[in-house]
């Protein structure tokens, strides 16, 4: 069973936020956490690299969501990049790909980010 | 013996007071060693090697009840103790004390004048003499009242804490049970066959299903699952059940209805602790020897088909997004045929999202969809008993409430 991995990498312009391993009913709490400690202020963004994440399940999709309505309400922008195929299905049955702005790479995310910055 | 070593340097100016305590002291020091003996807070034996009594003391006595003629040498140690208590004295408490020469703590019973039991905790050192020959047993023993009185006290917490967790069950078995319909209505010219399987005791699942009749010869439908488990997952499952069956009365059609039940959550539930649930509406009609299904699905996962002709599918509704996470969310209907010997499949994710076997690996959609490939053609009972005996296997693999739904339009005769 994956234990849930998540490293943060701060910048100027928001986080970067790893996730590896399964997020679900398990290892939210500890994520909430490390949301909870985050600062986003006006313009910034929160770019999650899901890249490694194994599985996410109902509790995970609570965690993203109040991510993303918290990072609305700073007037901040969330990103999802590089989903593995199967969290990218469980997201598409779920609906969350017209929820959230998804990228192929985080390169990508930070690419748009950028674009509609300037 | 408690005795001053060192002198406050700062009490030396006043003499006189630093004088009247050291009084004090003196007069409790004159405590008789054989006043303390007699009347310590606790009973003194002291028994030859035989077991007789050689000495007691008054605090032993007095708890016992009797004097020390009836006692000193003529009775044995094991004499005060109850029945459990010579058992015990005789197979651990001697055989230890002959092997260590001593043996403290140990719980045992004694037996007063008036046959009343008193509890206590017995301590024993085997004193030898010069040449190391046991000369004869000193042991001190305690009142043990409170103790027992503290461990009983222990033992009833405890008995009260499993009728409570018993308690607690019964009640989330019942809460889940009102969450569900108690039977099925019976649709001509449809078999439908359900099975919930509850995954834990002790918490409400989230799972949730309903046939019921609507206008025109329609009936209603629906299966969901709501995030979370418990109490809250509970009210939010009547929530949602009690939204779609009055709002299908008003308009049946599966979008208007899931749309109705988003803006329903979504006044509920705020932003910080989002409330949300993943469910299919449809709405059936049998024409004859078929039957037509329209669907929406609120991000649920896809239903299967299972069809007469042996092929088995998942039917995706593409677009519907989960019920109760953004105001607006859109809802997107579909509609299926189900012909003679055709089934169709509706079940939550903790199905797909249990983990069998050693490996711990997921079930996943693939190996749903093969299982049922292996089913077609099948009918609705015969799916769902099929699922039901595929959970079976599952064991504790099985994380998460589990509902299925199914229909299926009778094959005819002979088939």
């Amino acid at each position: 069973m994956a234990e849930l991995t998540a490293t943060v990498h701060t910048c100027a312009g928001g986080h970067l936020l790893v996730l590896a391993g399964d997020l679900d009913f398990r290892h939210t709490p500890y994520l909430r956490e490390v949301l909870e400690e985050l600062e986003l202020g006006p313009g910034q963004q929160l770019v999650f690299d899901l890249s490694a994440l194994t599985f996410c399940d109902s509790s995970g999709i609570t965690v993203l969501v109040v991510a993303r309505n918290r990072a609305l309400a700073a007037h901040a922008g969330v990103a999802l990049a590089a989903l593995p195929d199967q969290v990218a299905r469980i997201f598409a049955v779920a609906g969350l790909d017209q929820v959230f702005s998804l990228y192929p790479s985080v390169e990508a995310a930070a690419e748009a980010w950028t674009r509609s910055a300037g | 013996m408690m005795r001053r070593t060192r002198r406050d340097p700062g009490r030396e100016q006043d003499g006189d007071a630093g004088n009247a305590s050291d009084a004090m002291f003196s007069a409790l020091l004159e405590d008789s060693a054989e006043d303390l003996y007699e009347n310590a807070p606790c009973g003194y034996l002291s028994t030859m090697l035989d077991g007789k009594i050689a000495r007691i003391n008054g605090t032993l006595l007095s708890w016992l009840g009797y004097s020390r003629e009836e006692l000193v040498g003529r009775r044995r140690f094991t004499d005060l103790l109850t029945v459990g208590g010579k058992l015990h004295h005789e197979t651990h408490f001697a055989p230890l004390l002959r092997m260590r020469g001593e043996i403290g703590g140990v719980a045992l019973e004694l037996s007063g004048a008036d046959g009343a039991c008193l509890p206590v905790l017995v301590s024993s050192v085997v004193k030898t003499g010069s040449d190391g020959q046991p000369l004869l047993i000193r042991t001190t023993i305690f009142d043990a009242r409170d103790r027992r009185a503290y461990e009983r006290e222990l033992l009833r917490a405890r008995q009260e804490a499993d009728v409570d967790r018993a308690r607690l069950r019964r009640l989330a078995t019942t809460l889940q049970r009102t969450l569900l319909p108690p039977t099925l209505p019976s649709v001509p010219g449809l078999e439908i066959a359900v099975h919930y399987r509850i995954a834990s005791h002790d918490q409400v699942g989230g799972d949730f299903y309903d046939v019921f009749p609507l206008a025109g010869g329609r009936w209603g439908f629906f299966l969901g699952d709501v995030c979370g488990k418990g109490a809250t997952a509970a009210a939010l499952t009547s929530l949602a059940r009690y939204t779609m069956r009055s709002a299908a009365i008003h308009d049946p059609d599966p979008v208007a209805v899931l749309g109705n039940l988003n803006t329903v959550m979504n006044q509920e539930y705020h932003s910080d602790d989002p409330r949300f649930c993943t469910v299919i509406f449809g709405v059936l009609v049998v024409e004859g020897t078929s039957c037509l299904i329209t669907f929406a699905s609120g991000g649920h996962p896809p239903a299967l088909l299972l069809r007469a002709d042996g092929t088995a599918e998942y039917r995706f509704t593409p677009g519907g997004q989960l019920v109760g996470i953004l105001p607006g969310a859109r809802f997107v209907a579909g509609s299926v045929r189900l012909g003679p010997g055709d089934a169709m499949v509706l079940y939550t994710d903790g199905l797909t999202e249990a983990r069998p076997g050693a490996g711990r690996e997921r079930y996943g959609e693939e190996a749903l969809e093969d299982f049922a490939f292996g089913l077609a053609p099948t009918s609705a009972r015969k799916s769902v008993e099929s699922v039901s005996a595929l959970l079976d296997t599952f064991g504790d693999g099985l994380d998460d409430d589990t509902a299925v739904l199914a229909f299926s339009v009778p094959a005819p005769e002979g088939l």
